[in-house]
């Protein structure tokens, strides 16, 4: 592909239909707000769903959101690509979700009530939600990156830096326990 | 082996035992209604996707950007090509004056090695050496895998505690990986992506194991 060279950096230069990873990577560099634009429209909605269930609130979320976003703009001339950047940006992102839960933390004296599911048609549903509130950390974001969000196992290792198998075996553990709380809650 | 309802779990995690358990299954509602929920909370927890339009967001995240000074290694004289032309011609110069040194390191046997992987130009794969380091870690962790698995083996033997099923599972879990990423290697030892990935899977064997060896210590 042809990059616009000597446009002024900022100005939004052309990025191909479906730019790769490394393309958007050296676009973001350049900071090129068009690419930003294409790594919100990719990754966004995943993005807000996870940090939703990290934080607790679509509030806080998009807060998150935009804060992860911030940090990729200013942190990007050190990415190396030694993983992609659509990893990166989520593991930038977790990063932003526990900063927001230790503010939260911080102001208030009891813990922030948390946006929870009340559909009677769905008990199962409801009890999931609760339940995962209650798994370790790992197990958690495993659970939620691959069951809620969609993400393959390569991309979830890549983003927590562990084996894969590691990944598979936090899934598989957090379903554990998962069963293990709804049985228990519904006998 | 007969499978009982206790099995179940562990075929869930080993695939291989899937059609044992299947056969199980058509005889045993509870079990039945155990792998139901199993299933359930997979689709259920697609359901959990939380989507609302935030309209406002990209335009604040682009105000907030916009604010922002350029990113800090987007250099400035990235775009001027005569930069770029003058170092490419001092590049060439330093590597024509070098390449008659470099063809005579080729023929050592590291440079051999190292040509034949990728080696020095590639931090994605091992020198000769470095692959003897690695492998001497991963002999240092199978032992002391070993001597801890003996001694964590009455604990895990107890048929009757849950505990000790979960860590049996999370083991055959790991063992599986462990195998599998061996497996790799074996086409690719030089691989340092992979060293690392068994590494790491050394190294949770070896937490794991140590969790159920002072847990006990505790009990
Ligand atoms: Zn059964």
């Amino acid at each position: 592909m042809v990059w616009e060279i000597g446009l002024p950096l900022r100005f939004p230069v052309n990025l191909s239909e479906h730019p790769t990873d490394s393309e958007l990577a050296e676009q973001c560099k350049r900071g090129n707000l068009r690419a930003y634009e294409r790594l919100y429209d990719l990754h966004s909605a995943r993005m807000k769903s996870l940090a939703f269930h990290l934080v607790g609130n679509r509030a806080d979320a998009e807060d998150t959101v935009q804060e992860a976003f911030l940090k990729v703009y200013r942190a990007v001339g050190s990415f190396a690509g030694a993983s992609s950047l659509s990893t990166w940006i989520f593991r930038i992102l977790i990063n932003c979700c526990y900063d927001s839960l230790r503010k939260q933390k911080r102001l208030a004296e009891k813990p922030a009530s948390r946006e929870l599911p009340s559909d009677p048609k769905l008990p199962l549903k409801v009890g999931l939600q609760r339940a995962l509130e209650k798994l370790n950390e790992r197990q958690r974001l495993v659970f939620l990156m691959f069951e809620v969000e969609g993400l393959k196992h390569s991309e979830i290792a890549a983003i927590l830096e562990v084996p894969e198998g590691t990944s598979r075996s936090w899934l598989f553990e957090a379903k554990r326990e998962l069963k293990r709380m709804l049985t228990e809650s519904s006998t | 082996m007969k499978f009982e309802c206790g099995d179940l779990e562990r075929a869930l995690a080993v695939s291989e035992l899937m059609p044992e358990a299947r056969e199980h299954l058509k005889q045993c509602a509870n079990c039945r209604r155990e792998y139901r929920l199993w299933n359930e909370i997979s689709s259920t927890g697609r359901q959990l996707h939380e989507d609302w339009d935030s309209p406002a967001l990209w335009p604040n995240i682009r105000k907030m950007l916009e604010a922002e000074p350029k990113p800090k290694s987007a250099f400035v004289w990235w775009g001027e090509w005569k930069i770029w032309a003058v170092a490419a011609v001092v590049l060439i110069g330093v590597g024509l004056l070098l390449l008659p040194r470099l063809q005579q390191a080729v023929t050592t046997p590291e440079a051999k090695i190292a040509h034949t992987t990728g080696g020095a130009q590639d931090q994605d794969f091992l020198t000769e050496q470095a692959l003897a380091d690695v492998q001497r870690t991963e002999a240092a962790y199978r032992r002391s895998i070993d001597k801890l698995s003996q001694l964590a083996q009455p604990k895990l033997a107890d048929r009757g505690s849950a505990v000790a099923a979960n860590y049996k599972e999370k083991l055959l879990l790991l063992d599986s990986a462990i195998a599998d990423t061996r497996s790799n290697l074996d086409h690719n030892r030089f691989n340092v992506r992979l060293q690392t990935e068994l590494a790491d899977l050394y190294r949770e064997k070896q937490q794991t194991l140590q969790e159920i060896l002072t847990r006990d210590q505790k009990n």
